[in-house]
């Protein structure tokens, strides 16, 4: 991926999940990253128009809770939290999809999203995914976590 | 006076968000309705009585545009105000939405101060607040 683009990927998602779950990351070396034998979730969408491709983030399935909770701004424990925490999931990746195509094509872009899903993925399949060059690593609050971005051209 | 409020969205966790901000924000509610796209939305404007919309615009079966056409287009609802909560709002798709008829449009994440901010300009236009 072109630097400049990494660069707006890469600030454009740390600026809206600081903003809609309270999580603090940085980005990290994937080399360096703990994958722990960790179960990840994967959610993923496509946009077109003039920007068109695939976004998609991974993270460790048990910060799933986490990240509805602060979402929903409920408890964790919550059983709103326990049901909906896909759903949260996939609406995080939403907003960031729509903050980095207007990061990467201007706010004049026209494009539309498709309706993000949700998969999930045993951890010996999280580390030959996210070795991919579309994929970026971040530790969010000290959690790995993978975004990758596939442009058409 | 309070509001019946339709929100459509097909992320459930969009719309308990913004149930929980239009709460926070102490906007006077009545009735909460949600529905997970537009042609369930268009299902209760035609059976409820209907004073706001807070209305996604992707969405599967019926998107935030077409629902905004549709109520157009028919005489009974045309004139509930809708207003756009979404991520994806490029500069001509919220012109094309406002040609439309649609009153603003709230970029996510959103507060509930900004929530306060359109629903007060919004039902203050229509002469409710």
């Amino acid at each position: 991926m072109h630097s400049d683009k990494q660069d707006a990927l890469c600030t454009t998602f740390l600026e809206v999940v600081e903003h809609l779950t309270f999580m603090f990351g940085e980005i990290v070396s994937k080399q360096e990253m703990p994958l722990g034998g960790r179960d990840f979730t994967l959610a993923r969408m496509s946009f077109a128009g003039d920007l068109a491709g695939r976004l998609a983030v991974a993270v460790p399935a048990d910060i799933k809770g986490e990240i509805a909770a602060n979402i929903l701004g409920l408890d964790p424990d919550d059983l709103q939290c326990r049901t909906m925490m896909d759903d949260a999931l996939a609406e995080m990746l939403n907003v960031v999809c729509g903050h980095v195509i207007m990061a990467l094509a201007g706010a004049e872009a026209d494009f539309k999203l498709v309706t993000p899903e949700t998969l999930d993925l045993a951890a010996e399949n999280v580390a030959s995914m996210v070795a991919s060059d579309d994929f970026v690593g971040f530790m969010l609050d000290d959690n790995p976590v993978f975004l990758g971005l596939s442009l058409e051209d | 006076m309070a509001f019946n409020i339709l929100i459509v969205d097909d992320s459930a966790t969009v719309r308990a968000v913004i149930s929980k901000a239009l709460k926070l924000a102490e906007v006077p509610i009545n009735e909460l309705y949600q529905a997970g796209n537009g042609r369930e939305a268009l299902d209760a404007l035609q059976k409820d009585w209907i004073d706001l919309v807070f209305c996604d615009i992707s969405m599967p079966v019926m998107d935030g545009e077409q629902l905004v056409e549709a109520m157009k287009a028919n005489g009974m609802i045309e004139t509930i105000p809708v207003v756009i909560v979404s991520s994806a709002g490029s500069e001509p798709r919220v012109a094309r939405l406002k040609e439309n008829g649609v009153r603003d449009y709230i970029q996510k994440p959103f507060t509930p101060e900004r929530i306060r901010e359109v629903v007060d300009q919004v039902m203050g236009a229509v002469g409710h607040a």
